[in-house]
């Protein structure tokens, strides 16, 4: 079915528990399942995530969009969600897929340092970026709270 | 149910402590009934009582609607389906007992749905339907403890305003999204069903732990509450979850009810959450019940009529008029409270009727006041929603003959709150006629000043909360109203006064009308020419 373009932004809080270990697993559990369904369903985008909420953009046709936010939307591990922005693009400004941990967390900064160079996340790249300084700017205030 | 059965000896025990046969069967689950050749039951056990309404006497096609039954031929076959009036499908096993009676033994049918129609289940959705989720709930109870299962009754919020500004495709869309959110929140034993547009029931099972159907139900409060995205466009609705579980409601039908019952609470707490029933809420709703039939017929009995409480003019000491209070005589119960009716009468609508007969009666009774007496009748919001506002006023005022300018209407904020666009109009009709029209209980609603700005009331009644506290700051309220009054030119009447040092007050505030105890409790409509008498008007 033809789709228009979307970009969609939300963020959540974190319902994982806390716990070193099972934030860790669970966290991983999440990145490599949408780095699958991402790729499949031509979604590119950022998830950004700390001990707090997630933070997250995709990218893709509306269908596909759509149809992640739905499955996102099922999971219980997250909850309060803001959808930010629900818009048509031209082209994506995450012409790839991104994830990585920002926040004020040393250990949690260490743990999850991995999974930002694994999967091309680039900090310095996105820096500009006006979503990217909303979700992160949302994204530290929420550890904090 | 207090029904004679023709086993009077089924609670006495066998000497040896084993339960009589009797026992037993009135103890089984399930329905049993005993019916003769021509149809009409003989016996009828407490589960077929309960479940069917059967008793001795009850005929077999009234018991299973559209079911034409031959009792012979069916004697011996596996089993028969039988639908019962509540669309309740059952296992039939018959049986002969000799002299032309027949033994019924009923049990719920989980597969009946199949065969009665090509699928059981909802097209839109894929979930179970009424039907199926009846015989699933009567086998679980019959099969487990009845507290280990628990219905959940959904209705949408809001989803009506969906389906009516994005369309009946986005409305589709969004009833088959929220079916997969409700089998993601729940196990995989239990029943997700759809049982009219946007209700829905869940049937938990295994709620033995403390606390299961509460968990559930707040996540499918929490799931179902989220953000939807369907075609672009953001959607939002909420849902009600009333939840019931199996502790003493042994049928199907009854646990359903329960959780309806826990859902009307769910609603009236202000939607978006669960409510968990309670034993007393049938009561409670029976009370309800109740009320409104009496209700219904309280108008053809006559048993309604009007008090009046006079408003005097403070600048001349006169009574300028009275406002018309609505007085309910039940037969039985004595005097009941507009407080405690006039919601129920709003909600079902009765209102109108109501409404109706007040302004009629009003405006007769004013006619055999002396002079310019104004008589004040309340309208109810819901009469502006009726559209026939207009028209009720006008025939009242011309079968009674009442000139237009002797009627004041009294509205609250409530009726502008909602399409106030057309409720404006409606006023400024009504203004053509040369009506009054008052803004009540001023104060302790929204107080929007921008009312008062949209039309030209005659006349502000302050709330009698403002009137009787003493400090400081209810008396700068009710100075700052009354200053506001008079610079928009409107008429102030200072409510629920009821002693002399109140009227003092109010009397330097610019307030130009007090209504209360103290200058005149409300009376009968017999009361009123001694009333007058007394108070030297003419």
């Amino acid at each position: 079915m033809a789709s228009g373009m979307y970009r969609l932004v939300y963020y959540s809080r974190n319902h994982i528990a806390h716990n070193e270990a099972t934030f860790g697993s669970h966290v991983e559990e999440i990145l490599e399942k949408s780095r699958i369904n991402n790729q499949r369903d031509e979604i590119t985008g950022a998830l950004l995530f700390n001990a707090g909420c997630f933070a997250q953009v995709l990218e893709g046709p509306l269908d596909k969009v759509e149809a992640a936010f739905e499955r996102i939307q099922q999971d219980e591990r997250h909850g309060d969600v803001s959808l930010l922005a629900l818009d048509p693009i031209d082209r994506r400004s995450f012409p790839n897929w991104a994830m990585g941990f920002i926040g004020t967390s040393d250990i949690h900064a260490k743990r999850f340092a991995g999974i930002g160079l694994s999967s091309g996340f680039d900090p310095s790249r996105l820096s500009g970026d006006e979503i990217h300084a909303l979700l992160r700017d949302l994204a530290i205030e929420e550890e904090a709270a | 149910m207090n029904v004679a059965t023709p086993f009077p000896q089924i609670t006495q025990a066998h000497p040896a402590g084993i339960p009589s046969a009797e026992q037993i069967l009135e103890l089984l689950p399930r329905p049993v009934l005993v019916v003769g050749s021509d149809g009409l039951v003989t016996y009828a056990n407490t589960a077929s009582m309960t479940s069917l309404a059967a008793v001795v006497g009850s005929e077999m096609h009234d018991l299973f609607p559209g079911c034409a039954l031959n009792l012979a031929t069916m004697t011996g076959a596996p089993s028969s389906l039988l639908v019962s009036r509540d669309s309740e499908n059952f296992d039939a096993a018959i049986a002969a007992l000799g002299a032309g009676q027949f033994l019924i033994d009923l049990r719920p049918s989980l597969h009946a749905q199949c065969a009665d129609k090509p699928s059981g289940l909802d097209e839109l959705t894929g979930l179970t339907k009424r039907n199926a989720l009846l015989a699933y709930l009567s086998s679980a109870l019959c099969t487990g403890p009845a507290s280990s299962v628990a219905v959940h009754c959904l209705d949408l919020d809001r989803f009506k305003m969906i389906n009516d500004t994005l369309g009946h495709a986005v409305g589709d869309l969004l009833l088959k999204k929220v079916a997969d959110r409700l089998t993601a929140a729940c196990h995989k034993d239990d029943i997700v069903a759809r049982i009219g547009g946007d209700e829905f029931v869940v049937l938990q099972r295994h709620v033995e732990e403390e606390g299961a159907a509460e968990t559930l139900a707040s996540r499918i409060v929490d799931l179902i509450g989220r953000t939807y995205v369907i075609h672009g466009h953001t959607v939002n609705i909420g849902v009600s979850v009333g939840v019931a579980i199996g502790t003493n409601a042994v049928q199907a039908r009854d646990l359903l009810r329960n959780g309806d019952l826990a859902l009307y609470e769910a609603k009236k707490a202000g939607r978006g959450r669960y409510s968990m029933f309670k034993n007393g809420m049938d009561a409670l709703l029976f009370a309800r019940r109740e009320m409104e039939i009496d209700l219904r017929r309280a108008l053809a009995l006559k048993q309604f009529k009007l008090n009046y409480q006079p408003f005097i003019n403070v600048t001349s000491n006169r009574v300028d008029g009275f406002e018309a209070l609505l007085r309910w005589e039940h037969p039985v119960k004595g005097n009941i409270p507009p407080l405690s009716f006039i919601s129920l009468a709003e909600e079902n609508g009765l209102i109108v009727k109501i409404g109706e007969w007040v302004m009629r009666t009003a405006c007769v009774e004013a006619m055999s006041w002396p002079g310019e007496m104004i008589v004040a009748v309340n309208v109810s919001p819901l009469q502006f929603k009726a559209d026939t506002l207009l028209d009720t006023v006008a025939t009242a005022l011309k079968r009674s003959g009442l000139p237009a300018h002797r009627l004041e209407i009294e509205i609250t904020e409530g009726a502008l709150l909602d399409d106030t666009d057309n409720v404006i109009q409606t006023l400024n009709s009504l203004r053509e006629l040369g009506v009054k029209i008052s803004m009540d209980d001023f104060g302790t609603g929204y107080s929007s000043l921008s009312y008062l700005q949209k039309f030209p009331f005659n006349k502000i009644k302050i709330d009698r909360s403002f009137v009787a506290s003493d400090d400081a700051d209810s008396e700068a309220i009710l100075r700052s109203i009354a200053g506001l009054g008079a610079s928009l030119g409107m008429a102030i009447t200072a409510e629920g006064v009821e002693t002399a040092e109140q009227l003092s007050r109010i009397r330097g505030e610019r307030c130009t009308h007090v209504q209360g105890y103290l200058t005149g409790r409300p009376m009968g409509m017999d009361q009123i020419p001694a009333f007058l008498a007394q108070n030297d008007v003419e």
